[in-house]
């Protein structure tokens, strides 16, 4: 059963110039949002900023300030709850106490909306639990006690009692936090495919602006007390709108590696790392990990390496890609190296375009630097008579003993 | 992978067979009033105290069947049932497995107005409708304190909280009664320190009557509730995105709680535990946390419970009668305590 085409594009939660907050103290302002059918929103921001007050008062769980909310081209006050129970469920961070309930029958608590008095369930309502916990691959919990499980399994248990209310709109605050990294992209998954396969639209929190972008049809930039931009993930995610959104110091979002790089303080100096081709990235990781400052040349503009050094904030010297490196870029690296006291050749791929980096290695031996190599042969490079500063390291661990050594 | 799916359909609310649970608990819980009827300083033989049920005459056995033994086990099953479901409601409310109408200061609420009614000459012109007018003056006072302790929970969230709030609660009440005690003359003081202690003797039919009635009422009222209430096990929240109605359901969950805590308090006086500790045992019974089963569950199983107690109080020191609440605390207390040890304390 697939989500057919038509019916997307029509907006199912619509916001017009909404004003979300508590009593008197408004958190978010001028809110025009609209949610269309089978799309996956989620809403990034630093803690605090009030995503959760914009998604409780989207469930109706906090009145809105000023502005509408509509649902279906009906205003959310006017739904009855039991109405709007049958249209959207919502999956919490409250801690819920398990109840002696087994999954199987703390699922079926999400048929209420659809239940008799008594909550009996029918055949159809059964069947409807068993679809939810398939939905979210944990029909093998079924007969376990809900108090048993690990958090991990307790969120995907908690979506599919959200999914048994057969909702249209889900609602997911922090969905992945506390959960482990396998739980974390299974739960990413199992809301996506409900977006692609049931057409439900999902609006969530989340913290991982990595995943977000990689999951996300649409993203709100939550911060200041107002929505400060929303559209498609590829557009808007970039690493100034990141760094702007969490006040980041230290820290990078790489746009195009859709991740976050930790930047280190570089209190112990600068090295010079000559790489290329993706012999870098980790290198470079480690050492900004380890306080060192980076320096690195000469790179392809389309490099791994170049995308690496730049969101970790080195000096990266670079040139368009092309056959070999330029005279003119070498002689830039070579003023960067002579900055630095310390040398690393990654053992980078020396038969292609990078083969004039080589000289920037026998610059490094002939100026008295130490330069520690990862190559396997450094014959290639290495200068005839006086290779003393020369330390061969087998790997980054060994790599990272000897610069210590030295230090 | 169907096939599992199947097996979980048919399983399920089957956990330990309840019907079973349900005929054993019902079956104990007759034979303990049986036993209560039976027992005492002249003691009856089962087929003796059938023929008199049966055709009540004039004999003195006859008398002491109709007009103290019959009410007497059979207020220890009204109020232990009722009793016990007051407490589960109140524990499914807070979301803590640790209150009880005594613990949360409802039973004291309700001493207060009793004393304030039994101690002062309100009563002298309202002899006549004195189960009445205590009953609704109890109501009144559990309702009270219900009231304040609720809003004080509103604004603190921590279940430890809620518990030193009732304690306080009680506190003030008791501090309120004992002025109330030095006031009053030395006879209603007597009346009134017996009824303090707990006890199910000298019930009169009237108020049984109005057990059954009131009682049974309340207890459709709260069955009709096992739906939302097994919603709100998830707390408010979600029972909220379930399309409950919050408001209501808080009002009729208090007032059936304070209602049936009131009325049973009123007429028995305060009696400790059985509202706190037998919705425990009926969870552990029955092993469900579905209200649809605890409610039955917990109205026999209190049933039981309290008589069983009442037995005790009555016939281990006899012709002695120790205090109802010494026993159930006796019996509670301990019970509680090992569920909080064993951390099996669950909604």
């Amino acid at each position: 059963m697939m989500f057919s085409k038509t019916q997307a594009n029509k907006a199912v939660l619509t916001c017009r110039d909404l004003m979300v907050g508590y009593k008197n103290t408004p958190v978010l302002n001028n809110i025009n949002l609209s949610f269309e059918a089978g799309q996956f929103t989620t809403l990034l921001g630093p803690n605090g900023a009030g995503k959760t007050t914009l998604l409780r008062t989207l469930s109706r769980h906090l009145e809105s300030l000023s502005g509408t909310i509509h649902v279906d081209d009906r205003p959310l006050a006017e739904l009855r709850q039991a109405e709007l129970a049958r249209i959207m469920a919502v999956v919490l961070t409250d801690k819920v106490t398990p109840p002696l309930f087994n999954v199987f029958q703390f699922v079926a608590l999400g048929r209420y909306p659809h239940t008799d008095f008594l909550g009996r369930l029918t055949e159809k309502d059964r069947e409807v639990v068993s679809h939810s916990l398939a939905a979210v691959h944990a029909e093998n919990l079924s007969h376990r006690e809900f108090a048993s499980l690990s958090d991990g399994e307790r969120q995907k248990v908690l979506v599919a009692r959200a999914l048994a209310q057969e909702p249209q709109i889900l609602l997911l605050d922090e969905p992945t936090a506390h959960l482990d990294l396998k739980h974390r992209v299974e739960v990413m998954a199992i809301l996506r495919n409900l977006c692609r396969s049931k057409g439900i639209t999902v609006i969530a929190s989340l913290h991982d602006v990595d995943i977000a972008a990689k999951v996300s049809d649409r993203v709100a930039l939550v911060k200041d007390g107002a929505i400060t931009d929303w559209g498609y993930p590829e557009e808007i995610l970039t690493t100034e709108t990141v760094a702007e959104l969490y006040d980041f110091n230290s820290a990078c979002f790489s746009h195009h590696l859709c991740s976050i790089e930790l930047r280190g303080d570089g209190h112990r100096g600068k090295v010079f790392v000559v790489a290329g081709m993706g012999s870098g990235a980790t290198i470079y990781r480690m050492l900004a990990k380890r306080g060192y400052a980076i320096s690195t040349g000469v790179l392809q503009s389309n490099d791994l390496d170049c995308f690496v050094a730049d969101s970790l904030g080195a000096d990266c010297f670079q040139q368009q890609p092309s056959a070999s490196m330029t005279e003119a870029s070498l002689q830039q690296a070579y003023a960067g190296l002579a900055e630095c006291d310390l040398v690393i050749d990654t053992g980078f791929n020396s038969d292609g375009p990078y083969q004039n980096n080589l000289n920037l290695l026998k610059k490094a031996v002939t100026d008295g630097k130490t330069v520690f190599s990862l190559r396997d042969d450094n014959r290639a490079w290495a200068i005839d008579g006086n290779n003393s500063n020369i330390i061969a390291v087998k790997n980054t661990s060994h790599l990272l003993d000897a610069m210590e050594a030295i230090q | 992978m169907s096939n599992t799916i199947k097996k979980d359909t048919v399983s399920f609310g089957k956990s330990r067979q309840p019907k079973l649970i349900f005929a054993l608990l019902a079956g104990a819980a007759a034979s303990m009033t049986a036993v209560n009827i039976c027992s005492g300083s002249i003691p009856l033989s089962l087929p003796e105290v059938w023929s008199i049920l049966t055709s009540p005459n004039d004999t003195t056995e006859s008398i002491i069947v109709w007009k103290i033994r019959l009410p007497r086990a059979l207020a220890g099953v009204l109020c232990g049932g009722l009793l016990a479901v007051s407490g589960l409601l109140l524990q499914v409310y807070f979301r803590n497995p640790v209150v009880g109408p005594f613990i949360l200061g409802i039973s004291s609420g309700a001493s207060l107005m009793v004393s304030l009614v039994m101690l002062t000459s309100l009563t002298m012109q309202l002899s006549i409708m004195s189960p009445f007018v205590t009953t609704l003056a109890a109501i009144i006072g559990a309702y009270s304190v219900m009231a304040i302790v609720v809003a004080i929970a509103s604004k603190v969230k921590s279940g430890v909280t809620l518990l030193i709030v009732g304690l306080m609660m009680g506190y003030l009440c008791h501090a309120a009664t004992s002025v109330l005690i030095a006031l009053a003359e030395k006879e209603q003081v007597k009346g009134f320190v017996l009824w303090q202690l707990g006890s199910f003797s000298g019930f009169k039919w009237n108020e049984i009557y109005l057990l059954i009635g009131v009682g049974g009422l309340l207890m459709v009222a709260v069955f009709l509730l096992a739906k939302p209430l097994n919603a709100i096990l998830l707390g408010e929240e979600y029972a909220l995105s379930m399309g409950i109605n919050i408001r209501l359901l808080r009002m009729l969950i208090l007032f059936c709680a304070c209602a049936m805590a009131g009325m049973i308090t009123a007429m028995a006086g305060p009696v400790a535990f059985i509202g706190l500790a037998v919705p425990h045992m009926a969870r552990m019974i029955f092993s469900t946390s579905d209200n649809r089963i605890l409610i039955p569950g917990t109205l026999l199983m209190g049933a039981l419970v309290a008589s069983g107690c009442d037995f005790i109080a009555r016939s281990l020191l006899s012709p002695v009668e120790l205090p109802l609440s010494a026993i159930t605390a006796f019996f509670g207390a301990p019970i509680v305590i090992s569920l909080l040890m064993k951390k099996k304390v669950q909604l």
